[in-house]
């Protein structure tokens, strides 16, 4: 009896006697969060006060007024090789990362997935080719293999006037890939709106046939009937699109109204999105705390991050009245103007063609060069992408074939026992499970090759660190320009790992 | 004498023995690399006949089980299921195996579908079968297998003995002439076993031809028509249950049971 009481009072006395401080976790932790919090802030703000009294002692007062001044500096290749500020010349930069960063991941996850395939191929020589390829390309550093793509593209033969392989539609030199450029025209945006529409017939027609075929059984023809519906609809809208050009005369009065809102307005809007978001998280939050028993005991975790929540928000809000208000008529200006350009593509029902051609050009100097009017692509930007592409792909073939071989056995064993076809049981069992081990390690792949793109400076494509590295020079602006590199790819970096993130939680197999 | 009790229509009561065979395997041979795991295997098992395959674990019980539709290829001797015989021709292959269903030792569910997907998947399209009729079955089947409220969630939240009747109840879907249960038992914890014979039972009560592989003897005496003892991939004895529990054969009987009982 005595033995059974001693533990009893003893673990009651723990509970209510408090121990001191020093010992006491939950203090502790807490403690540990603030001085980790003030040594980050601290570290940050001396380190920047520092850069900026030392810059500014030698003469050099970094800032931001410099990126609307010219840029006189020429840009090999871009949206703008002749930019008017510094500012349109660091983004004509970033949408050539950009561009090289989303086309490279589309063809490299298309490679890989072959070359993943053709890697867990029963077929010999498939298999072979898909180990030595992968064997070789991942083994040689990218930059060795972009500069060896460089020199492999420019030993193809001199542009000529009448350079083929097609002469005046695709021409092939040492300067680059030329062929015709194909452009939306005017009337594009009424021929989009006209789709758009088909887009939500075709999307009620596949319900009905697919409910067809869960009703009656059988094949769904909703393949079938998406292809003839968007078919047909593009050919009939091509010739009828000014139709829609009385959707100018709304347009402009949403233009109109948007310009209309006064700044203070849309600086409440914003402050009231900035502290709604935050409530909304906390509330969410404790949602997801909350059991069938009642709210579940709330960590100092727990608290840390409400109290962040709500800090952030705080912070916004101060940001958008205080130190930042032309965000405000900012998004007003650039709202009208979104609007305003979206009527003026409707307005007075122009517009024959939504899509319009050109063919590529030669022009004749001292050196030909390819003229403005074809879709090129240059050496520079090709050894880059291929570089990239190439080495990207080897990584991407082994982890779909990681993905895939990790697909427990008893997965094709059960689908083959139920008399699934090989390939329904690679759509319907084996790759959705694939698809989810191997989407975190993809998403680690798009970052690198988004990243990579930096290399654009071994082969002097102007990307946005070339650019941004040449107008450090001629302005003295290190620190600014730093700064926009690395908001630049973090950007692009948040932005990949939000969607993979997204299509992570979306493929998460419910246990338990 | 030793013929006599390997024969594949060995200890065939004149019941079973008026019956059409459902399957048929002569001289079956499958090596993996240098291993042989089945030496020649006869075996013969008649419409709505249950069998139980019974040895060591290595003797080719499973890979007996597996040959029939064709998840292993064997390499000598024929095998006949339902007058199909298993052959290269895909469709002979297809056709079998949408008679028979097979119910495995790790289950085999689809973590990513739903119970009542799991089940409705191979009708929907292998059979082109409506979803609402599916569906219907589908519920059907998990009443049979005394689970129907499970139906709308995922395998990773049933527990071991209730996936198994889901695999069961899987293939059950697809309407089968014959069953092969590859031990289906060994994975589940003691409490859950019997959940699942009971489910076997009733399948064995109503009729479908059942070739089990398993180590419940007491399933094997109470529902078997014919039990097979495998050693070293060869057939040792065939024999009715009774017969095999209290006065087998061969020696080598003598020893198993004599090691488990």
């Amino acid at each position: 009896m005595a033995t059974a009481q001693v533990p009893q009072s003893s673990s009651a006395h723990a509970a209510q006697q408090r121990p001191p401080l020093w010992r006491d976790a939950g203090v502790l932790k807490w403690f540990a969060q603030i001085v980790a919090l003030v040594l980050v802030v601290g570290t940050l703000w001396f380190l920047s006060t520092e850069a900026v009294d030392n810059l500014e002692a030698g003469g050099i007062s970094p800032g931001t007024e410099w990126l609307n001044g010219p840029a006189n500096i020429q840009l090999s290749e871009g949206i703008d090789t002749v930019p008017n500020s510094a500012g349109r010349a660091l983004w004509s930069g970033m949408v050539t990362n950009l561009r090289l960063a989303v086309i490279g991941i589309i063809l490299s996850t298309i490679l890989g997935l072959a070359v993943g395939l053709a890697r867990l191929s029963n077929n010999w020589l498939a298999n072979k080719a898909a180990s030595i390829f992968i064997e070789t390309l991942r083994n040689i550093p990218v930059l060795v293999q972009i500069l060896l793509w460089l020199t492999i593209l420019t030993s193809i033969g001199a542009l000529t006037p009448d350079r083929g392989p097609i002469s005046g539609w695709l021409i092939i030199s040492q300067k680059g890939v030329s062929g015709p450029r194909i452009f939306l025209a005017d009337g594009f945006y009424q021929w989009a709106v006209l789709m758009g529409l088909a887009g939500v017939v075709t999307y009620f027609v596949r319900k009905s046939l697919n409910a067809k075929r869960d009703r009656e059984g059988g094949t769904s023809q909703a393949g079938k009937a998406t292809v003839a519906i968007m078919g047909v609809s593009a050919v009939v809208f091509w010739f009828i699109n000014p139709i829609v050009g009385f959707l100018g005369t709304p347009l402009q009065a949403i233009s109109d109204g948007w310009g209309g809102i006064p700044q203070p307005v849309m600086q409440a809007i914003l402050s009231a999105l900035a502290a709604g978001a935050a409530v909304n998280w906390i509330r969410r939050f404790l949602n997801s705390r909350r059991t069938p028993a009642g709210l579940a005991k709330l960590t100092d975790d727990d608290y840390f991050r409400m109290i962040f929540a709500g800090i952030a928000a705080l912070l916004a809000v101060i940001v958008l009245w205080r130190w930042w208000p032309g965000l405000s008529s900012w998004i007003i200006n650039s709202g009208s103007d979104f609007w305003q350009v979206a009527a003026d593509k409707f307005g007075d029902g122009r517009g024959a063609r939504p899509l319009d051609g050109m063919k590529p050009t030669v022009s004749e100097g001292r050196f030909a060069n390819y003229g403005p009017t074809g879709w090129t692509l240059t050496v520079f930007a090709a050894a880059l992408l291929f570089g990239l592409v190439f080495y990207t792909a080897s990584f991407i073939a082994e982890i779909i074939r990681g993905g895939i071989l990790a697909v427990a056995k008893g997965q094709t064993e059960a689908a083959a026992a139920l008399g699934l076809s090989r390939s329904q049981a690679l759509r319907k069992v084996i790759l959705p499970q694939a698809f989810r081990i191997v989407m975190p390690p993809l998403g680690n792949q798009y970052l690198n090759i988004t990243k990579n793109t930096s290399l654009a400076i071994a082969v002097g494509l102007s990307d946005v660190v070339q650019v941004g590295q040449s107008l450090a020079n001629k302005n003295n602006q290190f620190l600014t320009v730093f700064a926009i590199w690395m908001l630049f790819y973090l950007a692009c970096s948040l932005t990949i790992s939000l969607i993979v993130n997204t299509i992570n939680a979306r493929l998460a197999i419910v246990e338990r | 004498m030793t013929a006599s009790f390997t024969d594949p229509n060995a200890a065939l009561s004149p019941e079973l023995a008026a019956r059409d065979d459902m399957i048929n395997c002569r001289g079956v041979k499958k090596w993996f690399g240098d291993f042989q795991a089945l030496k020649g295997v006869d075996l013969t098992v008649k419409d709505r006949e249950v069998m139980v395959v019974l040895g060591p674990s290595g003797s080719g019980k499973s890979t007996l089980i597996r040959c029939i539709n064709r998840l292993e290829v064997h390499q000598e001797g024929d095998i006949t299921v339902d007058g199909i015989e298993l052959t290269n021709d895909l469709r002979n292959i297809d056709k079998i195996r949408s008679e028979v269903g097979m119910v495995f030792q790790q289950f085999n569910l689809f973590p990513h579908l739903t119970v009542l997907d799991n089940i409705t998947l191979a009708p929907i399209w292998v059979r082109k079968k409506a979803r609402v009729e599916a569906e219907a079955t589908a519920r059907a089947l998990l009443e049979r297998v005394g689970i129907p409220e499970q139906a709308d969630k995922f395998p990773g939240q049933l527990s071991g003995g209730q996936q198994q009747r889901v695999a069961i109840a899987r293939s059950l879907a697809m309407e089968p002439k014959i069953m092969l249960f590859d031990e289906p038992t060994s994975a589940l914890d003691p409490e859950m076993i019997s959940e699942v014979l009971d489910v076997m039972k009733g399948l064995a009560d109503s009729g479908m031809t059942m070739v089990v592989v398993t180590h419940e003897m007491g399933f094997a005496r109470e529902v078997a028509d014919r039990l097979v003892f495998m050693e070293e991939g060869n057939v040792v004895e065939i024999n009715e249950p009774g017969a095999f529990f209290t006065n087998p054969n061969s020696d080598r009987t003598k020893l198993f049971l004599s090691q488990i009982l």
